[in-house]
């Protein structure tokens, strides 16, 4: 990023004659437009954020009318959400849950994804294909019959049949990576290989530091899907309360009659919150990847 | 899939052709268990009920080919194959090409980049069904945030979730809103172009536009097609927003997404997936839901192939030759 | 050759579902009724149900009372379960001993699919009166004469109205006729000059809030089916529903109508139309008088039967509520049934869980109770419980499928997307004929 920083961006396909001072105003008028842009994305997308917190400050009759801004601002629902649900339980389980999987994910995917992005075998399209076609099937009916057979392995209640797919297969993950690894030069790989690498060394030592932003990119997705997944630990661990997730208790502040609105986005703004953090710092291997791949000789 | 599994035969020794097969093999044995026991499994059992009458509490009874001719005498199934037709070509489009516009505006920051990063992703760490809500919120017409700031250029709010025209769009809206996970996908793939590159480009005198033409969008090709890919799967599935924007837009929005209103308004929101799990869950008719579900499978699947393999021709002369 | 792939597929369905046949025990309609538990015996009975927090704790609350017949009996209450999770839970063998459900759609499917057991041979048992129970309420427990099912409390409909909103209109007393309330509906109507509609004296719009076509049938006298056949189409009832909404979507203009219902606050929040004054009148569940006494206070509102077609029918209404079952491979069926006689019939445990929650009570025994808590809104809602006049739920094997294609079409009818009224309810009644022959049921 420095090495951009220190050069005038070019905007135009420059003339050799061009005067220094109008490619300044040109450059500066470029970045004014960009981050305005950048700005008003941002200002965007953070709309509907902010509309949780106000909605979660709100009084029980206020929440999710149409007023925008809350007449009287209740810190306390982030409080009392804690007395309503165990949130710290719940807050434990869903580390378990997206921190095991994350893990499982990468230790079966990467391999995987190495395999079909810069292996040759027999065999290698199909497989490919197919990892995407088991994206293929809607999740509704295949759970039919993995709860039953989770059921039969008497482990419904846990989080185990959450977890362990994560440790063999994620077709997601998978084709997410072999996608950012085709990226790379293949003329990286071969060079491993004629250092003498196996090919485990070369996907160690090559593969995985240039695709570091993929990798991050994709466990921030695993991490996030699984943290806000609300169907399969319903559907789990449903009937026992101390393994259920926090993405669960949303159903905590919805009664036969009634919903409490200021409750729920409490929960949601506070579920999102570890999420905004690790974004934070998984932000920090997108940079490093630029660092080492767009580094200058 | 284990028939083929053997290495091309690589030119040298007999060894280095078992190591490399051996090191094939075990990369891909843990996914290829998943595979079988996550996909092959429920894959089947889709498959054999689909011929059968199943309420999924007694045993299924075999019905032939039943549930297959009942879909030409179903209207919401019609129904439900538009609806999510219209998702695959719009939203696939709109996704892929808005996350990599914005992706494009992020990469080109120099300052407040990670603030802006964050604010964008943002709306997508929220969990699905609160976001949803949330949106209909500030789309909602009479004095919605949305609504106001069109009041500004004098145009009415259109009846977002209430109007079927405008269903499918104000979801789509909803989607484009939640696509921050496609953004840094691609925005990490812009950021990991080797700089050389560009700076080649640069000196052939390529502006920022033809550098972003000819460098960027073919180097990161791969991950538009994973978008692409991903988006199609998207719209396929669609069911959460969906099930969502149908029953706020009854009047009757719950916290977690209850499925008392399917498709409201006028089934404009009745996507496959939802049908399928209506017929399924709330109509006790696995054997039909299975049915429909295979018959999606076979659909996209053929799609997939085609669309794989079209890109992979396009993609060939860039990916380097084989190591072996 | 056919019968070989037959009996092939059929082994590879039996070996895939081997759960589903090994939980299949307990079923059927003749089991026997298991023993009531002996007053020592010590076990833990779980129990489902979909409620939560403040909801939950009441109904746990309820179910302790059990406990001073059988002291040993543990109760698990697990909160939040939805039809879906009791299904799977049955299916796999992963059951409760006793499982509510919030909905009466799913009875049809329920006892005929034996999810729930059949509980008629503990009411023989036990000489249990059903009879302390309303007709209606006894009818949306069981189906084509199976019970399978007892009832937890009811929600009956009735008419809301803005008191305020209809003596400025100049309406002295509340309409009971169609007629009077497409008068009532015109006449407390507000729009503004550009045409806008700023209140609303009837909302006509079919699948909005407790807009549904099974809580406004009674009102039209409109009957489901006939000889087993849907029968929208030659129901006069039908006919005359779509036609008055119809009625009133073309007063009020179908654009002006839409743009201000899509404006129109969710039904479980303070926002609601009724509260805001920006509908008069309206028909919705009891349940409704305590929200708008706590979330909206400034409202003045009466409530009353809903009016109706023929004055013969003045005094009828729609009743649903929760439902109590046995699910298939419950462990406990003859303390679980035991636990259901309860809560359906204890008179004093009925009565603090109405109060509580407020909900109707379902025994004729509570109602007339003098702990009952009852104000003048409440009281139309017991009224309409202890007539006879009260119509349930069609119960149908395929869920809700019927009542969603009436919602649909009447939506399409409003919209003015259908031309032939007649033939279109038709359609409506072959698509769900074909449904309900799919199920085989």
């Amino acid at each position: 990023m420095t090495a951009t920083l220190t050069k005038p961006p070019v905007d135009v396909p420059s003339e050799p004659e061009q005067p220094r001072r109008k490619m300044n105003v040109g450059a500066v008028l470029n970045w004014v437009a960009t981050h305005a842009i950048g700005l008003a994305l941002g200002l965007m997308f953070a709309t509907p954020v902010v509309f949780v917190f106000l909605t979660a400050v709100m009084s029980d009759d206020q929440a999710f009318t149409s007023d925008l801004w809350p007449r009287e601002w209740h810190w306390g629902n982030f409080v009392e959400v804690f007395d309503k649900a165990p949130l710290f339980q719940y807050l434990v389980n869903s580390l378990t849950y997206s921190l095991l999987a994350t893990l499982g994910m990468l230790i079966s995917s990467i391999p995987a994804a190495y395999a079909l992005a810069k292996l040759k075998w027999r065999g290698r399209n199909v497989a490919f294909i197919l990892v995407i076609g088991a994206m293929m099937l809607p999740p509704q009916v295949v759970a039919v019959p993995l709860y039953d057979t989770w059921s039969g392995l008497g482990l419904t209640g846990t989080l185990v049949p959450l977890i362990a797919p994560y440790f063999l297969f994620d077709a997601f993950s998978i084709f997410l990576l072999r996608q950012f690894m085709l990226t790379i030069p293949q003329s990286y790989v071969d060079a491993a290989r004629v250092d003498g690498c196996s090919e485990f060394q070369a996907l160690v030592r090559i593969i995985v530091p240039m695709a570091k932003p993929g990798i991050a990119a994709t466990a921030l997705f695993c991490f996030l899907f699984t943290w806000n997944d609300y169907f399969g630990p319903l559907l789990y661990t449903g009937e026992v309360k101390d393994q259920w997730t926090l993405s669960l208790a949303l159903a905590t502040f919805k009664g036969m009659h009634i919903v409490q609105w200021n409750s729920s986005m409490a929960v949601t703004f506070l579920t999102m919150i570890p999420a905004v953090v690790l974004f934070v710092f998984a932000q920090k291997s997108f940079v490093k990847g630029i660092t080492f791949t767009g580094v200058k000789g | 899939m284990t028939a083929t599994l053997g290495a091309r035969p690589a030119p040298g020794r007999g060894r280095a052709r078992a190591r490399h097969r051996l090191a094939v093999l075990g990369f891909m044995a843990p996914a290829l268990i998943g595979f079988v026991l996550f996909f092959g499994y429920p894959l089947v059992t889709t498959v054999v009920l689909s011929f059968t009458k199943y309420d999924l509490i007694n045993p299924p009874e075999f019905n032939g080919l039943d549930n297959y001719t009942f879909m030409f005498k179903d209207p919401l199934l019609i129904k439900a194959i538009t609806n999510t037709l219209w998702f695959v070509v719009v939203l696939t489009i709109a996704r892929t090409v808005f996350a990599l516009g914005v992706a494009s505006v992020i990469a080109r920051l120099k300052s407040g980049v990670g603030l802006i990063r964050t604010l964008c992703y943002l709306p997508s760490l929220a969990p699905p069904v609160a976001a949803t809500l949330v949106f209909f919120m500030v789309m909602r017409p009479n004095g919605g945030p949305l609504d106001t700031v069109l009041g500004w250029f004098g145009v009415d709010s259109p009846l977002f979730f209430s109007d079927p025209a405008w269903a499918k769009p104000g979801i789509t809206a909803i989607m484009l809103w939640i696509s921050g996970d496609l953004m840094i996908i691609i925005l990490a793939a812009i950021l990991d172009v080797p700089q050389e590159q560009y700076e080649a480009a640069e000196l052939d005198g390529a502006g920022p536009i033809r550098r972003w033409w000819h460098v960027t969008l073919p180097t990161i090709s791969p991950v538009l097609l994973f978008g692409i890919v991903n988006s199609v799967i998207l719209a396929l599935q669609l069911f959460t927003q969906a099930v969502v924007a149908g029953s706020a837009g009854s009047g009757a929005a719950d916290a977690t997404g209850s499925t008392k209103y399917l498709g409201f308004p006028d089934n404009s929101t009745l996507t496959f997936p939802v049908y399928l799990y209506t017929q399924g869950f709330r109509y006790f008719d696995m054997g039909y839901a299975a049915a429909m579900a295979t018959v999606l499978f076979v659909i996209s699947f053929a799609a997939t192939i085609v669309l794989v393999q079209r890109m992979r021709k396009n993609s060939t002369a860039e990916e380097g030759g084989p190591g072996a | 050759m056919r019968k070989h792939t037959r009996a092939a597929l059929l082994c590879v369905a039996a070996a895939l579902t081997l759960t589903a046949c090994a939980a299949g025990k307990g079923g059927g309609a003749n089991s026997d009724a298991a023993a009531a538990p002996g007053k020592d015996d010590k076990l833990t009975l779980t129990v489902w149900s979909n409620y939560s927090d403040r909801e939950y704790e009441e109904v746990t609350k309820a179910l302790k009372t059990f406990n001073k017949k059988f002291p040993n009996i543990e109760i698990k209450h697990e909160g939040s379960q939805d039809d879906d999770k009791i299904t799977a839970g049955i299916r796999s063998g992963n059951t409760p001993d006793v499982a509510l459900s919030f909905t009466t759609d799913n009875i049809g499917q329920f006892c005929s699919s034996g999810a729930f057991q059949p509980l008629k041979n503990y009411i023989d048992r036990d000489k249990v009166d059903l009879n302390q129970l309303s007709p209606a309420v006894q009818e949306y427990t069981e189906y084509k004469g199976d019970r399978c099912a007892m009832p937890m409390l009811t929600d009956v409909y009735a008419m809301y109205y803005n008191k305020d909103a209809l003596s400025a209109a100049g309406i002295a007393t509340p309409p009971k006729t169609l007629d009077e309330l497409y008068d009532a509906a015109v006449k407390a109507t507000k729009k503004a000059p550009n045409g806008d509609i700023e209140v609303a004296g009837y909302l006509p719009t079919m699948g909005f809030y407790a807009n549904r076509p099974t809580i406004l049938a009674p009102t039209f006298g409109a009957e489901w089916d006939k000889d087993g056949k849907s029968a929208l189409a030659s129901s006069p009832g039908f006919t005359e529903m779509m036609t008055f909404q119809k009625k009133l979507v073309d007063f009020y203009g179908y654009d002006a109508l839409e743009r201000f219902r899509a404006g129109l606050g969710q039904e479980y929040s303070a926002d609601h139309a009724f509260h805001q004054g920006k509908i008069a009148i309206m028909i919705d569940g009891e349940y409704r008088t305590a929200f708008l006494k706590a979330q909206a206070p400034q409202i003045k509102f009466g409530t009353a039967p809903f009016p109706t077609w023929k004055p013969a029918d003045y005094g009828t209404a729609f009743t649903t509520g929760t439902i109590m079952g046995i699910p298939k491979g419950a462990k406990n069926p003859g303390a679980a049934w035991e636990l259901i006689k309860h809560l359906t019939f204890d008179t004093d445990t009925i009565v603090d869980l109405s109060n509580a929650i407020k909900n109707v009570p379902s025994t004729k025994a509570a109602m007339e109770s003098p702990k009952l808590e009852v104000d003048e809104q409440f009281k139309t809602f017991i009224d309409l419980a202890k007539s006879d006049k009260l119509k349930g739920n069609p119960v149908t094997p395929i869920g809700d499928a019927h009542i969603k294609a009436v919602t649909d079409f009447s939506v399409s009818y409003q919209s003015g997307k259908v031309p032939d009224l007649a033939a279109g309810l038709k359609e409506v009644d072959k698509n769900i004929d074909d449904l309900i022959a799919k199920s085989g049921k």
